[in-house]
């Protein structure tokens, strides 16, 4: 059968939705990036490939939350850039984020790996 | 309109749609915006195109709704906030149709004084007393005794011109207006 390419779309996107907000954390951990530098890494991907206009607000409201700081930084003759880097709060947000995509992954990779009619063990035995 | 006028208009329009936020806050976003735009158009020089860049942040106003959106609906709001929201809302509204019928009813009228003069010109004019105690404006039956018609046959283009600027800033004060409710 030919993949639905617009559901596969749909999909995606709704996917890249739900996962968003890791993405970013994830993209921060250990780096000190401006918009674009984050935007352009994103884009390097090809599933976490947002907009401008996803990712700026997105950012404003990340800043509000507590999770990332921001400062204005200029060097030499360079346009002044507003760099973002995770704070304590956000490296913990993050470890929380991982352990539950992690979990869910597998979980995932399990009935993946495991079709029926087989019954599925129940998790206590898996 | 070159590039620059081009993210200028941009930029702009997108301040006037965050005017909920704070002066300090708004100013952040566009500057942030406008070091964004600039750097992609310098450092992607190959693959940089001002339209595609703007089509990625999308319109003005849908970005600007994104920025405002947690002013809405995002932090729980304080005890009792929720009232003033609403009478903030009801006082923008009813100011929305205050302004909408004050605006037209006034331009409408002056542009049909404007046109009525053309059909009975001694009946329509802008008087004075001649020492300045009162001014009619409007149409009367007959030309008032011992005042000066200040405008004369003036008064088409004169009217036509107020009601035209009254009819412009009243559509201005529309779309602000209603950008808030």
């Amino acid at each position: 059968m030919k993949p639905d390419v617009t559901t596969d779309t749909k999909w995606d996107a709704q996917l890249r939705k739900g996962t968003l907000e890791l993405v970013i954390l994830a993209a921060l951990k250990g780096r000190h990036l401006y918009g674009l530098e984050l935007l352009n890494l994103l884009h390097s991907f090809e599933t976490t490939k947002i907009t401008e206009g996803t990712l700026y607000p997105l950012m404003d409201r990340l800043k509000r939350d507590g999770v990332v700081a921001a400062n204005w930084q200029q060097t030499g003759d360079e346009r002044p850039r507003k760099y973002y880097n995770l704070t304590a709060a956000g490296e913990e947000k993050l470890l929380s984020f991982t352990t539950r995509w992690r979990t869910s992954v597998a979980d995932i990779e399990y009935l993946l790996t495991n079709p029926g009619p087989a019954k599925i063990a129940m998790s206590e035995d898996r | 309109m070159t590039e620059r006028d081009q993210i200028h208009a941009y930029l702009k329009t997108l301040s006037t749609y965050l005017s909920r936020l704070e002066k300090a806050e708004a100013d952040e976003v566009i500057r942030e915006i406008e070091s964004h735009i600039y750097d992609v158009l310098e450092t992607q020089t190959e693959t940089a195109d001002l339209e595609t860049i703007l089509d990625g942040f999308g319109s003005p106003r849908d970005l600007a709704a994104s920025y405002v959106e947690h002013i809405l609906n995002g932090t729980p709001p304080p005890a009792g906030f929720k009232a003033i929201q609403t009478v903030k809302k009801g006082a923008t509204k009813s100011l929305y149709y205050a302004t909408a019928c004050f605006g037209y009813i006034i331009s409408a009228t002056l542009l049909f004084l404007a046109i009525y003069k053309f059909f009975d010109p001694n009946a329509v004019g802008l008087w004075s007393n001649g020492n300045g105690e009162s001014v009619v404006i409007g149409v009367v039956d007959d030309d008032p005794e011992r005042k000066v018609d200040i405008l004369g046959w003036w008064l088409i283009p004169v009217f036509i011109s107020i009601s035209g600027s009254i009819l412009y800033v009243t559509r201005r004060l529309l779309t602000i207006l209603k950008a808030a409710i």
